[in-house]
């Protein structure tokens, strides 16, 4: 077993162990035991960074790759079902490397940071528990090297989802959020594991490794449409998992949890594990699939950027940029632009979780004020958390010299590329959402900057009657509930939360990941995460195998083979200068969509650009120069304004459609149970009833009758015998008498006859 | 005619069969008890008769012994029946027969 291998189990087992120690000893511990769970997440990260360092830095080998398993459950041969052996195993490539090194961090930042946010509440060491076991299951899907032991930490890091947003259970909407959550996962999660079970009906085995090379032999022996709806499938966990549309609604309520929750799970890493996960099945992903997961991912990052635009509490906000970031995600792996997507994973992850902090360092300061209509001028206050706020805000705005800049760019590079290969007008229709997306988002995050941090102090406009509903409903931790909400009160939070934000508003700055601060394919990150080839493609012998039920020989699925190349795309591999050039596909498809991409380099960052600047313009004008009043606009186009508030109704029609469905499914049933199987039960008793009647009458009168009989029959024997017993001799003497003669007139008469 | 002018066992069986018919009708009709135990003497000395007559018709004694002892019997009986009808007489202070009925019960 690889050295690497064994520290990144010990990685793994670290925050079990955090989870275990606080979950049942927390009381027992000084400190409720934080400083055990921060410990042990800074020993983890302390690993992971070796990790990092020996993977990345070191060997800085794009085909880097390290695996381990071993035979976790062995039921032998399943009748019905085959050989069944599942395994359990560790896999680590750059992938794997980087992702264990961020969710580390941040949730060692994360951790830190609730030690001061968090104080005083009065579950505050299961609070630090329910961390552990999160990041435990969220470094196990990491690590995954199969689905079964993905699916089991997915369903892990539902769960801790499930806790942490739930964690101020006493409110109400926080216990729906967490149902809703829930609810909204297990409907991906069944798609996922249908997905799960198609593949295992072929290949016999979980493990990806052999899943691809089997697809990449030609194994599959279902049609096309099959694999395409095994990737659909096994793409509807991340729908679920990343809240794309149309299961996104559980998100935004999700930030009923604790804040910096919100940032580790709801921000940086639980919903990033459905891009990874995508990411991870990507090379099995037939284009059918891929055009699929790219619109869904258009679609939300639109749908979820024009929702932000109009929402005033600043959680919320967020929660709908996250919503929209993951839908670029989404959208990159689906035009192909894996590398740029899994970019934008990491970037986001360090922003947004930044952002998230930023915020909680804000609601905290404001005693749990969350509404920024009631915000404003913070900036003097709070210039820590302003400097970061607002670096964190460039960055997801896409502003060069950010990270976000790198990474959306190749997104929206990668996006225009394949719309040039696909050729359709309708494929333009992703690029275009993305741009106009990237606009609506700087246009988004200018407005909270300027509402939060701008202008004057707006706590005394808050109207009275609503202040106490909004008062309580945000009053999580009453330790720190505070009646007065002025920005006397408000002060910059202290260093073990200020930490963070610096840090991870450093990580948000291009210079992390690429030398060339307008080019992100420069960078170390996206040479060491190469797309890899697909296995399912057009020049892949799977099609031919699948056409003509051949099985070609050869094997293809290595990322960097050589072979068979069309040469007119290898010519244009060839063209020196570009960053990818040493990546040769096989598959024609894939391979143009790289190459188009990458000269749509350029194109894609005047447009973004401008699309940025028009945005903080927009917002500019519409916040800080007044030019257009928001309220008078916001009436003028009251329709699109109330569509926007209340995020494109996605609630209400769910609660009509599914909702109601479902109640009225309830119901029927309810009525089928009351009516039908009630009936059915109830008639057997009826009947029961009636044949107890019935018999009770035969019982009453038949055979009561003949016991009645019998005793009526001796009754009146015994009446008319009792007459024949006078107590006088002489009359017995004299009925002796006459039996005697009777008995001679019996013997005489058989004498005579 | 001869049957008139011969004594032959019928005689005696009708005399017997009389006497019997007079017991009886003593025992099942008289009111007083002591006349009931007169009709027990009478059918007991019936018996007597039948047996003597067979006896001595058949040429064996053991009829006459069997008279002899229905005699002595009849002694006991009816020392033995009067006591009871006296004892009778002290619970109920009557002798007549039909009026006790306590065996009833």
């Amino acid at each position: 077993m690889h050295s690497l291998i064994q520290l990144s189990i010990v990685v793994l087992l670290l925050p079990l162990l955090s989870f275990v120690i606080l979950i049942f000893f927390n009381r027992r511990i000084p400190r409720r035991g934080d400083f055990i769970g921060v410990g042990i997440l800074g020993t983890a990260f302390g690993i992971s960074a070796y990790i990092f360092w020996t993977v990345i830095v070191q060997t800085y080998d794009p085909a880097f790759r390290i695996a381990w398993d071993f035979t976790w459950i062995d039921l032998g041969n399943v009748p019905g079902v085959g050989p069944l052996q599942i395994k359990m195993g560790v896999v680590i490539d750059n992938l794997t490397t980087i992702m264990l090194a961020m969710v580390t961090l941040i949730s060692l930042l994360v951790h830190l940071y609730s030690t001061g946010y968090m104080a005083g509440d009065k579950n505050y060491g299961r609070y630090f528990a329910f961390l552990g076991i999160f990041t435990f299951s969220m470094l196990g899907i990491v690590l995954s090297d199969n689905l079964f032991s993905i699916y089991i930490f997915w369903e892990l890091v539902g769960l801790s989802s499930y806790l942490l947003i739930g964690f101020f259970f006493e409110k109400d909407s926080a216990a729906d959020a967490q149902k809703k959550a829930f609810l909204a996962n297990r409907v991906g999660d069944i798609g996922m594991w249908l997905g799960i079970l198609i593949l295992y009906s072929q290949f016999h085995t979980f493990s990806f490794e052999q899943i691809y090379a089997n697809l990449a032999a030609g194994n599959f022996g279902l049609s096309n449409g099959w694999l395409t709806a095994a990737g659909i499938l096994l793409f509807m966990g991340c729908v679920g998992k990343s809240a794309q549309f149309p299961l996104h609604v559980w998100l935004p309520d999700a930030m009923e949890g604790p804040t910096p929750v919100s940032a580790l799970i709801h921000a940086a890493t639980m919903v990033a594990a459905g891009v990874y996960f995508v990411a991870r099945i990507f090379v099995m992903l037939t284009p059918d699939a891929l055009h699929v997961i790219a619109f869904i991912g258009a679609c939300t990052a639109f749908m979820a950027a024009t929702i932000a635009i109009t929402q005033n509490d600043i959680k919320r906000v967020l929660a709908y940029s996250t919503v929209s970031q993951l839908g670029y995600m989404v959208l990159g792996l689906g035009v192909g632009a894996y590398s740029a997507s899994l970019f934008h994973l990491v970037t986001h992850a360090f922003f947004k979780a930044c952002l998230f902090l930023g915020s909680g360092a804000i609601i905290h300061a404001m005693h749990h004020e969350q509404d920024m209509r009631w915000m404003g001028g913070l900036r003097k206050h709070m210039p820590w958390t302003f400097a970061t706020f607002t670096l964190a805000t460039l960055a997801l705005a896409g502003l060069p010299l950010t990270s976000g800049f790198l990474s959306k760019d190749a997104i929206l590079a990668g996006a225009i590329g394949f719309a040039k290969v696909e050729g359709g007008g309708i494929f333009y229709l992703i690029p275009v959402l993305g741009f106009f997306s990237a606009m609506l988002t700087a246009f988004y995050m200018g407005r909270q900057i300027w509402l939060v941090f701008f202008g004057e102090s707006r706590t005394h406009l808050k109207p009275a009657d609503n202040h106490h509903q909004a008062h309580h409903a945000h009053d999580s931790h009453a330790a720190h509930a505070d009646d007065h909400h002025t920005s006397h009160g408000v002060h910059e939070v202290s260093w073990n939360m200020r930490a963070p934000l610096v840090i991870l508003a450093a990580l948000s700055v291009f210079f992390v990941y690429s030398p060339d601060p307008l080019d992100g394919a420069k960078g170390w990150f996206m040479k060491m995460i190469p797309t890899p080839a697909t296995v399912v493609g057009e020049a892949n012998p799977q099609k031919g195998a699948l056409l003509s039920g051949n099985v070609a020989p050869h094997l293809a699925g290595v990322v960097q083979t050589t072979e068979v190349a069309p040469p007119a795309v290898a010519a244009e591999h060839g063209v020196p200068g570009e960053a990818k050039g040493g990546h040769i596909y096989t598959d024609t498809r894939q391979a143009e969509i790289v190459h188009a991409g990458h000269a749509a380099h350029y194109t894609a960052i005047y447009i973004s650009s401008i699309m940025v600047v028009l945005g903080i313009c927009l917002a500019l004008v519409v916040y800080v120069f007044r030019i257009i009043d928001p309220e008078k606009t916001a009436s003028a186009i009251r329709p699109l304004y109330l569509f926007s508030l209340n995020k494109w109704y996605w609630d209400e029609i769910y609660e009509a459609t599914f909702i109601k469905g479902s109640m009225l499914l309830a119901r029927m049933l309810s009525w089928f149970d009351s009516n039908v199987v009630d009936g059915i039960v109830n008639g057997v008793a009826t009947l029961a009833r009636k044949f107890a009647f019935v018999n009770d009458g035969f019982d009453r009168h038949v055979v009561d009758g003949m016991v009645n009989f019998t005793a009526f029959a001796v009754n009146t024997t015994g009446a008319v015998l009792r007459k024949l017993q006078t107590g006088k001799v002489q009359t017995y003497v004299v009925m002796l008498m006459l039996v005697l003669f009777g008995y001679f007139v019996l013997y005489f008469t058989r004498l005579i006859y | 005619m001869e049957q008139l002018t011969t004594i032959g066992l019928n005689h005696y069986l009708t005399i017997s069969a009389f006497l019997l018919g007079f017991g009886l009708f003593a025992v099942m009709t008289r009111k007083n008890a002591i006349v009931v135990l007169m009709g027990v003497e009478l059918i007991l000395n019936a018996a007597n008769i039948n047996f003597l007559a067979f006896s001595k018709y058949n040429g064996g004694m053991e009829g006459v012994m069997f008279a002899l002892f229905i005699i002595v019997i009849a002694a006991a009986e009816a020392a033995i029946a009067l006591a009871i009808v006296i004892n009778i007489f002290k619970i109920y202070k009557s002798v007549d027969v039909s009026s006790i009925d306590s065996m009833k019960e």
